[in-house]
């Protein structure tokens, strides 16, 4: 019997995100806030709590709504993911630093989630809308995707703008 | 002077945020191991058991795990019960140990009723002779257990069978009727 990934994982893999997010604001300190790597390990923390308060309750809460409050959790961080980066991006205008943040962090931690996300639809037998999840993955993929095209090309903008002016 | 304090500042900063970081990544690992443990418990016939012996009280239930027995004692007089129960080794290759535990006894210590008996003796034996007992004996209204005898554990050889030798004793002075209850567990070494 293939072993199945329990919905607390991906509270798991928020902790981990959030705890690797900690750990890079603070070694790139200078261009963040200087309380930002502790906000991040309490969010780790607090994730942590959430685990403890999840296996306490686990027959309480059902397979389903476990599952939604353990994916939200990664979903707050992989939005911090992607704020970080855009914060670089745009208030910091350090495009080399994006650039290097989308294609390290941002981009494998979306295929990492992705990958989970889609082997815990196939192999869990609970009935969750998993057209929903796809759909918000498909938008994700595709925020994403326009988003590295901008880093990479940042006149690209700028390119659109003036041709909306001009019509 | 001044960067090395800058430096030294941060590298104390990030080591004391890699060390909790990985102090929470391992609990919460922990944490999530302790959900997907997933035990297995088969039902299976215990390897030592007991059974039927010829001096078995009457009235007493014997099943393999589990045993009632329904012994009398008489006043002044020592009654034995030469073998009122078998253990058995069923496992057919290998050793096991036990021991006899005491857990529970009525009437409690410090009431007038213990003194309605002397001693209580589970002496176990085997085809060679003694090998330990148990033995609840009454000292001023309180029972007395030999100290030790409960820690120790006996080996009993592959399919072999001992048995419990049960000696009761009550003082000349004893009420009929007064009922003892004893809880011993026999703890089996897998």
């Amino acid at each position: 019997m293939p072993s199945e990934i329990l919905p607390e994982f991906f509270a798991l893999l928020g902790i981990d995100l959030f705890l690797l997010l900690s750990l890079l604001t603070c070694l790139l300190d200078e261009r963040f806030p200087k309380a930002l790597p502790y906000v991040f390990q309490a969010a780790a923390l607090m994730g942590f709590g959430h685990l403890l308060i999840s296996r306490e309750f686990m027959v309480l809460f059902g397979e389903y709504m476990r599952f939604w409050y353990s994916f939200f959790y990664l979903i707050v961080a992989l939005i911090n993911i992607v704020t970080v980066n855009i914060y670089i991006a745009t208030a910091k205008r350090m495009w080399l630093l994006a650039k290097a943040w989308a294609g390290t962090v941002t981009f494998p931690t979306f295929v990492v989630t992705v990958f989970f996300v889609s082997n815990y639809g196939f192999t869990a037998s609970i009935e969750f809308p998993l057209l929903l999840l796809q759909v918000s993955l498909v938008v994700s993929t595709i925020v994403l995707g326009v988003s590295t095209l901008i880093f990479l090309s940042p006149d690209i903008l700028n390119k659109f703008r003036r041709n909306k002016e001009v019509n | 002077m001044e960067l090395k304090r800058i430096v030294l500042k941060k590298e104390m900063k990030f080591l004391g945020l890699l060390l909790t970081s990985l102090l929470i990544a391992s609990a919460s690992a922990a944490v999530y191991y302790s959900l997907t443990m997933q035990p297995r418990v088969t039902v299976s016939a215990p390897l030592i058991k007991f059974s039927q012996a010829p001096d078995n009280p009457t009235g007493s239930t014997v099943y393999d795990a589990w045993v009632r027995l329904n012994a009398t004692s008489y006043p002044n007089a020592t009654l034995t019960y030469e073998k009122a129960l078998y253990i058995n080794n069923t496992d057919g290759s290998s050793a096991h140990s036990f021991r006899l535990k005491h857990v529970s006894i009525t009437p409690a210590n410090g009431t007038s009723d213990v003194g309605n008996w002397t001693s209580i003796k589970f002496l176990v034996y085997n085809s060679s002779g003694y090998v330990f007992s148990l033995n609840y004996t009454v000292t001023s209204n309180a029972w007395y257990l030999e100290p030790g005898v409960e820690t120790n554990y006996y080996s009993i050889p592959a399919s072999t069978g001992w048995w419990i030798r049960l000696e009761t004793l009550s003082p000349a002075t004893a009420t009929t009727g007064k009922v003892c209850d004893i809880q011993i567990s026999v703890d089996v070494q897998q």
